[in-house]
């Protein structure tokens, strides 16, 4: 397997792979707050806020695999 | 039919005038549309200087000195009008012209024609039952749908010189061509399949991109397309510059309109950012953390602009504003924490036996967990601003290459759908930006929990 076959295989994998991660982190961290939510409905704003920040947090690994992507692909 | 007629007239023939020569300008060539906007031009103001001829001539206040005036400006300008066709006609190509200069005449038959059909009987008696309406309007889709195919067709199997300079959606084809004078030099609809997987560049077209093609072989214009990315966002900060001097230049007590607008932004800024760093740290914070959040806002929505071109879409715009908030934080540590407190923060604070056998180990983590701060931050503003503007590419071009002729220089904007992502993940980026350079500046801090505590220990007395 050649670099051209093994990037463009591994590249959507790769990044499918981040997506399906940050996407579970992003599940636990929106349930999380939503019950936090609805537990403490006069405390909204700090957890919306704390929750932005986190889902950033995770959101952002998807992205990294993104821009690797990205660099990565003119070597296709 | 009066005066008022008139003036929708100018106003549709501007729109559509400038909408059509910038199409011809980015898929044709870049003078073709200029000839096209002077066309138009020229047109209205032949309109304007005629309808003033009239009304001066003909209309109720016909004989006062400023009404003379008007008359002697109309009549003087007619010469110099001509004279000016004169010069853009050696300058550019006629036929361009030629058809800008109908364009506002064309407006006017149209627009007097909906009139009539509007007024119609046949129109009324079609509107008054709705599904005999939207019937109407179906099947005017459909024959509308066709009548293209049936003239794309005839216009591929027998290329007119008008053909190939309005139905071609090449760009670098024609950009290369550009050498040879006059409109009929390449045949470009010759090869149709071809119009849109030339593109070689990634992206949407943009005011820099139209400039070089024009230029091709000036220096300045190279050098605007090699400092691109920081054109757009000097332009942009240059922008905002002027929009807070107007909206701060005159300030009333009570604020309407503009400056109501501007102190809605900087007042929800403000509040947002003293809630997050507290009330006694926050304000010294509040310019540097909110210029960072509008100015990446901009930044981020300018790509939306057609024609325009998000600068935060490049990785030296997103590590220069990391950096930024990186320096920031690190001299606010320095100052507030003095040298020796900004080394003990780094060695986690060590206050007992177990913190110092640990602060070997806190040192390297801590200088990494601040060397990634900064990679972090621009890597996610890039990935999403990217990702947007590729996304949003994509779909154009899905858009344009699904209709089954593929020769008509306009497609389906499947990418509008896809907007409201645009927008979303923009404000949320800006956002999140923000709001982790205020929680990088508030870890670097002296904390103030003992305030926060005894204003809720007061709150709860209160109660």
């Amino acid at each position: 397997m050649d670099l051209h076959a093994a990037l463009s295989l591994g590249l959507p994998i790769g990044i499918g792979i981040a997506a399906i991660g940050s996407g579970i982190g992003l599940g636990l961290i929106g349930q999380g707050a939503m019950q936090a939510i609805g537990r403490q409905p006069e405390a909204t704003g700090k957890i919306q806020l704390a929750m932005i920040i986190i889902a950033a947090l995770a959101e952002a690994l998807t992205i990294y695999a993104f821009v690797t992507m990205f660099l990565l692909q003119g070597k296709i | 039919m009066g005066l008022e007629f008139l003036a929708r007239v100018r106003r549709t023939s501007t729109w559509l005038g400038g909408v059509v020569a910038l199409m011809a300008a980015t898929y044709v060539r870049p003078m073709l549309g200029l000839a096209f906007a002077a066309g138009v031009l020229w047109s209205l103001v032949n309109l304007q200087l005629l309808e003033r001829l009239v009304v001066s001539l003909v209309g109720e206040k016909r004989g006062t000195p400023t009404n003379v005036r008007r008359l002697a400006v109309a009549l003087l300008g007619m010469p110099v009008l001509f004279g000016a066709g004169w010069v853009l006609l050696e300058l550019l190509s006629p036929t361009a012209l030629l058809a800008g200069f109908l364009l506002p005449l064309a407006v006017i038959v149209a627009k007097a024609g909906t009139q009539v059909l509007l007024g119609s009987r046949a129109w009324r008696a079609l509107l008054t039952h709705r599904f005999r309406a939207a019937f109407a309007a179906l099947a005017l889709a459909v024959a509308t749908w066709f009548a293209l195919g049936a003239l794309t067709n005839a216009g591929s199997a027998t290329p007119t010189p008008e053909h190939a300079a309005t139905t071609t959606p090449s760009g670098p084809t024609a950009r290369d061509a550009q050498a040879a004078p006059g409109e009929a030099s390449h045949d470009a609809t010759a090869e149709p399949g071809e119009a849109n997987d030339n593109e070689k560049e990634q992206g949407f077209a943009n005011v820099i991109g139209l400039i070089v093609g024009a230029n091709p072989h000036a220096a300045w214009a190279h050098f605007l397309e090699h400092w691109e990315v920081l054109v757009f966002s000097i332009f942009i900060a240059l922008l905002l510059l002027v929009m807070a001097f107007v909206a701060s230049r005159n300030p009333q007590l009570v604020p309407s309109g503009f400056q109501n607008g501007v102190e809605l932004v900087v007042e929800g800024l403000s509040n947002f950012i003293i809630s997050i760093i507290g009330p006694k740290q926050g304000p010294r914070f509040v310019p540097f953390l909110g210029t960072l959040f509008v100015y990446i806002l901009s930044m981020n929505l300018f790509g939306l602009i057609p024609f325009m071109h998000s600068p935060t879409a490049s990785l030296n715009v997103t590590v220069a504003l990391a950096l930024t908030v990186f320096v920031y934080v690190q001299f606010i540590g320095f100052k507030e924490l003095g040298p020796l407190g900004w080394l003990d923060h780094m060695l986690g604070s060590p206050r007992d036996l177990t913190g110092w056998l640990l602060a070997p180990l806190m040192l390297p983590i801590h200088i990494l967990g601040e060397l990634a701060k900064p990679i972090s931050l621009s890597c996610r503003l890039l990935g999403i601003i990217f990702g947007k503007d590729m996304l949003l590419v994509a779909f154009a071009t899905l858009g344009v290459t699904m209709l089954p002729f593929k020769q008509l220089p306009f497609g389906v904007p499947m990418h509008a759908i896809f907007f409201p992502l645009a927008l979303l993940g923009s404000a949320l980026q800006a956002l999140v930006f923000t709001v982790l350079s205020s929680i990088y500046i508030l870890l670097m801090l002296p904390h103030e929990h003992h305030d926060e505590h005894g204003h809720e220990g007061d709150a709860q007395h209160a109660h």
